[in-house]
């Protein structure tokens, strides 16, 4: 494995540097008939599930493709969408924002030929590489953050639940029998690199105990007034700390009852990991949107306060997500997102379609928003 | 623009030693930090100042991936703990 | 044969959902083979020992990653991650396993030959595991060691006239929908305007100066797609302030359940909702109850429309955007750390994409907004915060906007306003010599 230069120069980083040119130009990517047509659509149809024609004012026709994709992929598989491509879309494919993969073809004849191939390709595992679907009044794909794979601070993996999740969910991928469509979002913890807060279901990962303390390290391995501005709510203090050899070090406390288990203080400074078997679990939420049809945007809300980790299939969560699809199927209107639904029919009756406990958890008690969320109101269901 | 901003040696000079008499306690420093030591500029001169200064190996970046803040190149403990020299 | 048992993930590779487990047993093992000949520039069995250290986690519930802050590519100060494994003894070949964001294409439109490029690289120097996207928007390369990184760069930079992307208190890469390229409802150019600030703010993008990150994301109408109004401290969504335009016709063809003209473009195909109905799924839906259905002819009250979508969504084929668009700039999403969530607040009702004048009426506003939250924010607070803590009007007075009903839900419930002086007649200098003589001590 010998080192093979580009002609980069350590001595000299500036030589020959290029920087400041952003990204490619999307003009260069487009397919033709996307260029061709660009601003002068006419209309569109979803012919069926994965499906979607869009026609131009001109005539032409886009017929798309798409299929579920994992966000994590490896280059052989990145190189096997693209042989794809080349074989049937002449070279082009686009990615959506949720990570699902959308073959286009300029006639109709092409496309029973790309759906064939996609759905007869799979792992060797067993499973599809290109499961078509994710359109209309379905579950589409799950935008997720890294997890276990590769972050410092996850409560739980994301690849892994999410694959779970969507074998459980995989009928609604592939069809549009629910009222409306169905986001389901993954975080591995608070701070929610993939903003997951207003989607229909949200699995968030969780921890619950506050940092442990490498005392006898931690001076050495971080800056002390950097691990204490690390943190929100500002629960950590320098402080000198005993060890059982009598050393005195220096080193920080934390006000545990103040922590909100961000892991922020851990990013600064690896003496304080927080991850725990016991602690770190799964927070459901359940009701928001994005989209401004019919109704205003609107947040999730917490509608279980923790399941534990349960791996590799974590069959609880899965289980109580499929409780809540199927309540929403069963009692949702037409058109009607899962939100809107748990609103007109109220909370109280969302727990009991849902089958889900309600918890003293649930109700808020962070900062100001809280007060709005209680009941003001004589008018409520037994 | 100040003229201490606007003096290139003078303002290098003015950053490492007010990072350097800080140094006992923390070596990385939040962007907002440096208004204090340009208390008459607008951050994004001072921006410009500053970043010259990275590219001239004064300065360096440590990201938290949310967050980015400054140091003195080399300094602090955070080159040996993560293992990189 | 693997290199290490992982029998946890191993349950992971059944069921119809393509497996990332069997998809990173894939590349392990085209790595071992190497068939191309690939001159490796990190440990060849990289994602063996990636799939060993992901099952350690399965096996205790716990991660096994440490962040690292210093590295990154040299000037500047987002774009990297860095990532070390906390157990290098037994994954040797993951020990340093640093991410790299790269700047996807606006619309996330690829030709192959771009893409098998981009593979070439990654095998060589990195693991060959990315994310396509990252939930940001980058093309995420997930993966590779420390001297790697400029040359990766270079090769980048240099052979494919490609940049990274951001990351840490910058703005971050900012990302679109598909908008005007192949949807019908598209009210402005996400591609153009993503693509002209992502260049014009270069400079925002890879040196930190901000309080904290910064996300512009772009949708083209209100159903958004890219959930800007979520997740974007400043959201462009696209809107129209004349009248939906009604082909009266195609709206028949929907109240008759012609096959060609399947309600909400055939999105509810799959169960039977019963036949289409005009009242009940459209009218009664609108959220102003502005539409009207007398003798085959629908009208709109445009006048009370809040272009919510639903009936263009519904009827696609029937009723269209206007014609006068632009778009709407919010402010201050984001995520619920540390304040709580926060939507986008609505700034500026309507504004025209005019590439040009380079979208000078935005890139104003942009910059000042941008003056303000430099000057304000405090260490790690997003734009929403501010506002919050500084109040909408003042958002309102550093941009030169003038206040508007739109701004608001209701008005204020409360009469605490705190008045400027200039704001009251004659000020709050006043001669308690002169009251005295009409009221005693």
């Amino acid at each position: 494995m010998a080192f093979i230069s580009t002609g980069y120069n350590p001595e000299k980083p500036m030589e020959n540097r290029i920087t400041d040119i952003g990204p490619r130009d999307y003009n260069e990517f487009y397919p033709p008939v996307i260029k061709n047509n660009k601003g002068k659509w006419s209309h569109h149809e979803i012919l069926e599930p994965g499906v979607l024609v869009h026609v131009a004012d001109s005539g032409d026709e886009v017929y798309t493709v798409r299929v579920g994709g994992c966000r994590l992929m490896s280059t052989s598989h990145i190189n096997e969408i693209c042989e794809i491509a080349d074989k049937h879309c002449d070279g082009y494919v686009r990615f959506t924002t949720r990570n699902n993969i959308e073959f286009m073809v300029d006639s109709k004849d092409k496309v029973e030929p790309l759906k064939n191939d996609l759905a007869s390709r799979k792992f060797d595992g067993g499973s599809f590489k290109f499961p078509i679907g994710g359109t209309g009044a379905g579950v589409t794909n799950i935008v997720h953050t890294q997890g276990w794979i590769h972050c410092h601070t996850p409560a739980t993996d994301a690849s892994g639940t999410v694959k779970a999740t969507m074998d459980e969910l995989f009928d609604d991928f592939q069809h549009m029998k629910l009222p409306a469509q169905l986001r389901v979002s993954m975080a591995c913890c608070l701070n929610m690199c993939g903003a997951v807060h207003c989607s229909d279901i949200a699995i968030l990962g969780y921890h619950r105990k506050p940092p442990m303390l490498d005392h006898e390290y931690l001076d050495k391995i971080c800056e002390i007034p950097l691990a204490v501005a690390a943190c929100p709510t500002a629960a950590i203090k320098p402080s000198k700390q005993k060890l059982a050899d009598g050393t005195e070090v220096k080193s920080v406390a934390v006000k545990q009852e103040r922590c909100m288990y961000c892991g922020n203080c851990y990013t600064m400074c690896p003496s304080m990991p927080l991850a725990d078997t016991e602690g770190d679990g799964i927070v459901l939420m359940a009701g928001g949107k994005v989209s401004n049809r019919i109704s205003d945007p609107k947040f999730s809300k917490v509608v279980v306060g923790f399941i534990p980790n349960e791996m590799p299939r974590w069959p609880s969560m899965t289980k109580t997500i499929r409780n809540i699809v199927n309540a929403y199927s069963n009692g949702a209107n037409k058109y009607e997102r899962l939100g809107d639904w748990a609103e007109r029919i109220g909370w109280e009756k969302f727990f009991e379609a849902c089958e889900i406990e309600f918890t003293h958890h649930l109700i808020d008690d962070f900062r100001q928003q809280a007060y709005m969320s209680w009941r003001q109101s004589t008018q409520f269901k037994f | 623009m100040s003229e201490l901003l606007d003096n290139k040696e003078a303002a290098t000079k003015a950053v490492v030693d007010w990072m350097a008499k800080k140094s006992k306690t923390k070596t990385k420093f939040y962007f907002k930090d440096f208004y204090k030591v340009f208390p008459d500029d607008k951050p994004r001169l001072i921006k410009k100042v500053i970043n010259k200064m990275v590219e001239e190996e004064v300065l360096e970046y440590w990201s938290s991936g949310s967050t980015t803040m400054y140091g003195l190149k080399g300094a602090g403990i955070q080159h040996s703990s993560e293992g990189e020299k | 044969m693997a290199k290490h048992e992982t029998p946890l993930l191993d349950q992971l590779e059944s069921g119809p959902w393509p497996s990332f487990v069997s998809d990173l047993k894939q590349q392990a093992e085209v790595r071992a083979k190497n068939e191309k000949g690939v001159e490796f520039q990190i440990p060849q069995d990289c994602v063996d020992d990636l799939l060993g250290v992901l099952e350690l986690s399965y096996k205790h519930g716990r991660t096994h990653w440490k962040h690292g802050g210093i590295v990154g590519v040299f000037g500047y100060g987002g774009g990297v991650i860095g990532r070390y494994c906390d157990q290098p003894g037994l994954f040797p070949g993951v020990e340093h396993f640093h991410t790299m964001r790269v700047n996807q294409p606006a619309g996330k439109y690829y030709t192959t030959d771009y893409l098998k490029k981009l593979t070439e690289l990654w095998d060589f120097r990195g693991s060959g595991v990315t994310n396509m996207h990252g939930a940001t928007g980058d093309i995420v390369l997930l993966g590779t060691t420390t001297p790697q990184l400029e040359e990766i760069f270079w090769t980048l930079t240099h052979d494919y006239n490609q940049d990274l992307g951001g990351s840490g208190s910058n703005l971050r890469t900012p990302a679109d929908c598909l908008g005007q390229s192949r949807c019908e409802y598209a009210c402005y150019d996400t591609q153009a305007l993503c693509h002209f600030l992502t260049n014009e703010y270069q400079d925002e993008l890879h040196r930190p100066a901000f309080p904290y990150k910064f996300k512009f994301k772009f949708d083209a109408c209100p159903n958004c797609c890219v959930a800007s109004i979520a997740r974007s401290d400043m959201s462009f969504i696209g809107t129209w302030r004349d009248n939906i335009r009604i082909d009266q016709d195609a709206v028949n063809k929907y109240v008759e359940n012609d096959a060609a003209y399947p309600a909400n473009a055939g999105a509810h195909k799959d169960r039977d909702w019963g036949l289409f109905d005009l009242e009940k799924e459209v009218l009664s839906l609108c959220p102003t109850k502005c539409m009207k259905f007398d003798n085959k002819k629908l009208s709109i009250d445009d006048a009370n429309c809040t272009r919510c979508m639903h009936c263009i969504n519904v009827m696609p084929r029937a009723l269209k955007i206007g014609e006068d668009t632009g778009l709407s700039i919010l402010c201050g999403a984001k995520a619920p750390i540390l304040d709580g969530a926060q939507m986008g607040s609505l700034l500026v009702p309507f504004v025209k994409a005019n590439p040009d004048n380079d979208y000078e009426e935005i890139t104003e506003i942009i910059e000042n907004v941008w003056d303000w939250w430099m000057e304000e924010g405090k260490n790690r607070e997003r734009l929403g915060e501010l506002i919050m803590r500084q109040g909408f009007q003042k958002l309102l007075e550093v941009t030169g906007i003038e206040a508007q009903p739109q701004h608001v839900a209701y008005p204020r419930t409360n009469p605490y306003i705190f008045w400027k002086e200039d704001e009251v007649t004659g000020g709050w200098e006043r001669d308690v010599e002169e009251f005295r003589k009409h009221h005693l001590r």
